[in-house]
Formats: structure tokens, C-alpha cells, sequence
């Protein structure tokens, strides 16, 4: 049997490296991915809280008419409001900066990624902005472990 | 000049097991990774008053009041639920998870609905309000108004 390979003259079955190393290389490359594709692109000053339960994030809504709203907490009785990495202060220019991006698309929605030290009333002050600004549609954002 | 000789001898081709070491190391360095890795997940809701009406069921809705403490207590219709000292019990809050659960089987047979007000205290932390989201998640409940303090959103 010419070219049928994977055995020797004597009919013996013979260990084939090559298929091995193909194989293993794929597993690898599949493992590595899906590290790191799921690592997380958060701000590293905010420890986010865990929910076990919480959904996974939708694939088809990201990117497109989402937003970020990061919220730190230095523990010592400031927290600081940031979108797409500024720093917003005045809590009527962050509403303003909502207000367009929600009516360049209705659809718009916003995940508040917030550090689990900070006090309630900081994020009912979050959540009193996007309501003013006329987003519905918002997300609290949270680890699947520790 | 023995050595000398044998190092010429030594056949420098690609060695395929040390190859093969190696990438088994890197394999297995990255399926233990892949167990461990943090991905991000969202409790998604709604604000009141922002969303269009929806028309009136002539059933009343359950309204249920989760008041969430400063100390991280947690009460629904004024009984103290999953004590904040037990802390296997303090994340999962499984007395809750499980009372809300009932809620809503009860809710869903009879073809109602439930309405929950989270109501927390102005210095309660952000993480006990994500624990107790948590468990709203699990019993599926979607409708979720939220309170700090006394004043109304």
C-alpha cells in the first residue's frame, strides 16, 4: 500500500509526530485565544464588584452605539466620572456630552462600570444624569469571579 | 580532540522533542488560564420614567421593596434576608435569591407582574447593590426601580 503511511513494512502502526504537532499547535492557538480575547479592557483604578449571574455582554451591540461611563472612587470621599477617558467634573457637561450621543443614535445605551467601594448615591447621581440626558437603557457592569 | 569531533559529529537539525516540551508547557499554561480568566458580564435595566408606558394589565403588580443598608443588610418587605456575618451566604444571598424566585413563580402563574424597588442607603456600597442585582438576575426579575435615601427618583 504505497503512501498510506502511519505504518512500517512489518504492518506495525508507527507513532507519527507530524498529525501531533498539527493538532497540538491548533489547541494551542484555540487556548491562547480564548485568554485573550475575554481579558477585560477596564480601567485599572476601578475594582469592579463580582455577579455571578449576570449576562454575558452582547456581542451584536457593542462597538455601535454604546457607551462607557467610568466611575472611580479614590476612598476618601471622591468619585470621578470619565467617558471614553475624560474626565468630567461638572456633571452638566457630561449630560450635554449623553444628550448628542444619544441623539446621533436612539438606540443608545451606556454601561456604568463602577468601583464597588463607591456609595449608592454616587451612582443614583450617575443614573440621574443619564435619565436627564433621556437614556433608558443602561447597564451595571461586573466580573463573573473574583 | 575526541570532543571536537563528536561536537561535529552531532547532528544540528530542528530537534521536534524539546518542540514538543515546550508547547505542551505553553498549552497547559493557557487551558489553566482559560479557567481562571475574568470576563466581563452586565445586569442590564431600564430607567423609569425615560421608557414608553406600557399599557395597564388589570392585574396589580407584586411590588416588593429591597431597602439595601449602609452595614450591607439587606431587607425585602421589612425581613432581614442572608445575615451579613455569614460569609459564605454574604455574595450568593441565597435566602433571597430563593424568596425572589418563589415571588416571581408565584407572579408568573397567575400572569402577573413584579416590581422591584431597590432602595438604598446614601453611603450603602455599590457592590451590595450589584450582590442584590445579582440575585434579581437569577430569579429573572427584569423590572428594577432604584431609590437612595427616601427621595424618589
Amino acid at each position: 500500500m504505497g503512501g498510506g503511511g502511519g505504518s512500517t513494512e512489518s504492518g506495525e502502526p508507527e507513532f507519527q509526530i507530524a498529525p501531533m504537532i498539527d493538532v497540538l499547535l491548533v489547541l494551542l492557538i484555540f487556548f491562547m485565544s480564548i485568554t485573550t480575547s475575554e481579558i477585560i479592557k477596564v480601567d485599572k483604578e476601578i475594582k469592579l464588584p463580582v455577579a455571578p449571574d449576570a449576562k454575558k455582554k452582547d456581542k451584536k451591540t457593542e462597538g455601535h452605539g454604546e457607551g462607557m461611563l467610568n466611575i472611580r472612587w479614590d476612598g476618601k470621599g471622591k468619585a470621578t466620572f470619565l467617558v471614553d477617558g475624560h474626565t468630567y467634573d461638572q456633571m452638566d457637561a457630561l449630560m450635554e456630552l449623553l444628550q448628542k450621543k444619544k441623539n446621533a443614535s436612539p438606540d443608545y445605551r451606556v454601561i456604568i462600570r463602577a468601583d464597588k467601594n463607591l456609595p449608592a448615591v454616587e451612582i443614583q447621581k450617575a443614573m440621574g444624569v443619564l435619565g436627564n440626558a433621556g437614556i433608558d437603557n443602561i447597564a451595571f457592569s461586573a466580573l463573573n469571579q473574583e | 580532540m575526541k570532543r571536537y569531533e563528536e561536537a561535529e559529529s552531532v547532528n544540528m537539525g530542528f530537534q521536534i522533542a524539546p518542540m514538543i516540551d515546550v508547547v505542551f508547557v505553553i498549552m497547559l499554561f493557557f487551558m489553566v488560564m482559560a479557567g481562571a480568566a475574568q470576563v466581563e458580564h452586565e445586569l442590564k435595566t431600564s430607567l423609569p420614567g425615560v421608557t414608553a408606558v406600557q399599557p395597564e394589565t388589570s392585574d396589580m403588580p407584586d411590588e416588593i421593596t429591597i431597602i439595601v443598608a449602609e452595614d450591607g443588610v439587606v431587607t425585602m418587605n421589612e425581613e432581614e434576608f442572608d445575615n451579613v456575618a455569614d460569609k459564605k451566604r454574604i455574595k450568593s444571598m441565597p435566602d433571597l435569591t430563593d424568596a425572589l424566585t418563589r415571588l416571581k413563580k408565584d407572579a408568573d402563574a397567575r400572569g402577573g407582574k413584579v416590581l422591584v424597588t431597590l432602595q438604598t442607603e446614601e453611603q450603602a456600597k455599590y457592590e451590595r447593590v450589584i450582590d442584590v442585582l445579582n440575585s434579581l438576575a437569577k430569579a429573572r426579575i427584569e423590572n428594577v426601580t432604584f431609590t437612595v435615601g427616601n427621595e424618589d427618583q
